[in-house]
């Protein structure tokens, strides 16, 4: 054998191997197919994989899916009979929630991963749950890595006009204080471009379009959503549980029923399991801890808006629902109820006056017997008066958007504004 | 500047084989490219100690270190010239291993552990180099210093932070010469081979058992109520098991395949340990050049010397009593920690009930056939991991909390 044709053999499979690789991730076509039973787990699943990545938005929310995004947090896993994902199977509504959130997901993480759905917010419905307690001084985007992905950050660089808004400018100096995004030379300097207004010259796009592609395809041969039972484990049977056809006062009896019976071990109507678990070691240390929580001057008010901007560019008709605290709770725990009417006050003036006039104000309910499933999460009759909400919303066609978007509320002079103090009726 | 850990991830991978092109161009045409592969050498050298300021300061513990130990060898090279004092051999012995010693010593944090500043990543496997040439030096098989060729055998750069440890006269063949052409054919073609091998060890299989089983494995451990014994201390053995030796395995693969395309036959470190079938055979399989390097170096000396001075009738007892030590001294060699040091005392009397057993098999003619020797593999098999047990430090964690 000739020496060349030994170099050939030696080295001919890594290149053949190298351009299989090369071929798997360039070819234009899909290379995976998500099954109906697929996107019905994937809806419940929490994966994180989905929140990170693209193929299993796009694909739920295709054209002829009845899937609506329903983003939100910690409260969308809690499960009883009168979720929303309950509710919408058992009764055969023509829409079914597609759940996008879970703890530590607050907006800045939304604003990420809707840039990789803008097809399924473009001219369409949405539902945004939305926990005040995210609106903490500096934010709580301390899940940031868990749920960012590189994909997310090039799909954002590609949704880009020609020239970076105010939202972009704000958002390429908050991308740069996170870590993953920080330690990556490349994605650092772009956002510094951004940052100081500047646009991406047309190399730096096209490596930010390749490197786009690649990923794409890792997120589709990658993506775990099928890990979980949830639906046969939470939907279903919980949907066991409820009469057959929809009836308001027999749910409320049956939300009230099962309520009881899963609080019975303490007085704050907390379910048991949460108590004996997450409540009862620390209870003493609880007491009175919360009185200087404060919800009225976060960072959280501008992601917040970059959000909105989000919705108001692809013209989403949205609904959005604020969730009250355990009210016997924070009563024990001293969280101030007049502080945290004012935070949502501040976020509803933030929404209206920008034309976002679909909101559930459930904030004042925490009272209400069996709202709460524990200490800040909705459930049971929380869940049923969040539906009286989300029923006639996502039964009705989509409404044209009228939204007038004002970019005041990404300055420091809104997140530090104090309701109780200052007028708000500046930012218009 | 970036700091590029060896074999971190897989773009060290892909600038340090397009910075080796010339230099395998070279060898492949028969001319060994001396200053390339200095310079490669250096700049992969320099980018493993740079960026933040721990790594910076590892770098000048580096150069401390390899000064400190060029002075010493090139002075008894010297002096071994014209002299040989057992007394002077012992005093270089221990001034080479001093910075070790102190680097050890200091991570137990009990004393000076601001001496802990002297170490950097590698430190042991550039001691066992040096020490080695100073033994061969007194032997007289080494009788000429000469600086540069000092330099580039202990710190040839694929083998830097790990290992394998190669030796002097053997490195120093290869890179005298150019191997010829179908050496070199033969040499690229296992780079390849060991390069996909390791990848698969290290990225893919030592992720799973490291990353994903083992972390999982351990929270269970920890979450079981019981303080003592846990089921899944059993499934944390294999898993750690597994981790370390797909990981270790995987990356000295590649460091010999990089040695390979260098142009140097880097020797093995590991050949299917999980088949031995008895403790003696493992350690001819596993972390195999340190293991003879303890044997050469500290095994056989020890033996010699105690036969020599008659300090055991029986040769039993002066090889049992070498395996102890030998092996301790190895655990001593991982850290002062009481499971590195169980670790080392548990082999130590492992080969020793291991030689006991092969000297009574022989006397009574116990059978021999595929079953035993299929029960002897699994034997042996589990009696490692249970030492990996004690080795990966768990135990500390679990009983102790700490």
């Amino acid at each position: 054998m000739t020496d060349k044709k030994k170099l050939w053999q030696i080295f001919g499979p890594v290149i053949l191997a190298f351009g299989l690789i090369g071929l798997l991730f360039l070819l234009p076509f899909p290379l995976n197919h998500m099954s109906q039973q697929g996107l019905r787990e994937a809806s419940v699943s929490f994966s994180d994989d989905i929140i990170k990545g693209q193929g299993v938005k796009r694909a739920a929310f295709a054209k002829g899916e009845k899937f609506v995004p329903f983003f939100g947090s910690s409260e969308l896993t809690r499960f009883d009979n009168m979720h929303p994902s309950v509710l919408a199977a058992k009764y055969h509504r023509d829409y079914q929630p597609f759940l996008m959130g879970k703890p530590g997901t607050e907006a800045m993480i939304h604003y990420m991963s809707m840039q990789e759905m803008q097809p399924a917010l473009d001219h369409k419905k949405a539902v945004f749950i939305i926990s005040p307690q995210w609106f903490t001084k500096d934010g709580v985007n301390a899940a940031f890595s868990t749920f960012y992905s590189p994909l997310q950050l090039t799909e954002w660089f590609l949704n880009m006009g020609k020239e970076p808004t105010a939202t972009d400018k704000f958002m390429a100096q908050a991308l740069l204080n996170q870590q993953p995004i920080k330690n990556n030379d490349f994605y650092a300097r772009l956002l510094n471009e951004v940052k100081d207004g500047h646009s991406l010259s047309a190399a730096d796009l096209s490596a930010i379009k390749f490197q786009n592609r690649i990923l794409s395809r890792e997120d589709e041969l990658f993506t775990n959503y099928l890990g979980t039972n949830n639906w046969n484990k939470d939907v279903v049977k919980q949907g066991k549980k409820l009469p057959a056809t929809y009836n308001e006062s027999e749910l409320d009896r049956l939300a009230v029923k099962a309520a009881q019976k899963e609080t019975s071990n303490n007085n704050f109507q907390i379910k048991n399991s949460f108590y004996t678990q997450r409540v009862q070691p620390s209870l003493k240390r609880l007491k009175g801890a919360q009185t200087n929580f404060d919800y009225r001057q976060s960072i959280e008010y501008s992601y917040f808006q970059a959000v909105l901007q989000v919705f108001a560019k692809e013209h989403t008709d949205v609904l959005f629902i604020i969730t009250p605290v355990n009210e016997r709770w924070s009563n024990y725990t001293g969280l101030n109820q007049d502080m945290y009417q004012q935070s949502v006050a501040k976020m509803k003036h933030q929404l209206t006056s920008q034309g976002f006039n679909n909101i559930a104000d459930l904030s004042k309910q925490g009272g209400d017997p069996y709202f709460m499933q524990d200490t800040i999460h909705i459930g049971w009759r929380g869940w049923l008066a969040a539906d009286q909400a989300i029923k006639p919303f996502l039964s009705s066609p989509y409404q044209e958007t009228h939204y007038q978007m004002n970019d005041d509320y990404l300055s420091q002079s809104w997140q530090n504004l104090d309701p109780s103090q200052q007028s708000m009726m500046s930012y218009n | 500047m970036p700091n590029l850990q060896p074999y971190a991830d897989p773009m060290y991978f892909v600038y340090l084989l397009i910075a080796l092109v010339p230099l395998a161009v070279g060898l492949y045409f028969g001319k060994r490219i001396n200053w390339y592969e200095v310079l490669v050498s250096l700049v992969f050298i320099f980018l493993m100690f740079d960026g933040d300021a721990s790594h910076i300061h590892q770098g000048y513990a580096l150069i401390v270190y390899i000064i400190w130990e060029a002075l010493l060898v090139g002075w008894y090279t010297k002096y071994r010239q014209s002299k040989n004092s057992t007394p002077v051999f012992y005093i270089v012995t221990i001034l080479s291993i001093l910075p070790i010693v102190a680097v050890r010593i200091a991570g137990t944090g009990l004393f000076k552990p601001e001496l802990s500043l002297i170490g950097f990543l590698g430190i042991s496997y550039l001691t066992f180099r040096t020490v080695g040439m100073i033994i061969e030096t007194r032997d007289g098989s080494i009788k000429e210093f000469k600086p540069m060729y000092y330099l580039r055998f202990v710190l040839f750069m694929p083998t830097l932070s790990s290992g394998p440890i190669d030796r002097y006269r053997r490195f120093i063949k290869d890179i005298e010469g150019v191997p010829d052409r179908a050496t070199y054919l033969e040499y690229l073609s296992k780079a390849v081979k060991y390069l996909f091998l390791g990848f698969l060890y290290k990225f893919v299989l030592a992720h799973y058992f490291g990353d994903v089983w083992l972390p999982y494995c351990k929270s269970m451990a920890l979450a079981d109520p019981n303080h003592f014994w846990s089921w899944w201390l059993i499934p944390v053995m294999y898993t750690y098991g597994f981790d370390l030796f797909f990981d270790f395995a995987g990356y000295s693969l590649f460091a010999v395949a990089i040695g390979y395309i260098m142009g140097i036959d880097v020797p093995m470190n590991f050949n299917q340990p999980f088949r031995s079938k008895n403790l003696k055979d493992f350690w001819n399989r596993w972390h195999m050049t340190l293991s003879f390097w303890f044997r050469d170096y500290v095994f056989m000396r020890l033996v010699f010397t105690m036969m020599k001075n008659k300090w055991f009738k029986s040769r039993i007892t002066t090889s049992n009593v070498a395996y102890v030590l030998n092996m301790l001294l190895m655990g001593f060699w991982h850290g002062l920690t009481w499971y590195y040091i169980t670790y080392g005392l548990f082999h130590g009397f492992g080969l020793v009930i291991n030689d006991a057993w092969l000297r009574y098999k022989k006397k009574h003619n116990v059978p021999h056939n595929k079953f035993t020797e299929g029960f002897a593999i699994f034997l042996t098999f589990n009696v490692v991991m249970v030492s990996f047990l004690i080795f990966c430090g768990f135990l500390d964690t679990f009983w102790f909390h700490r």
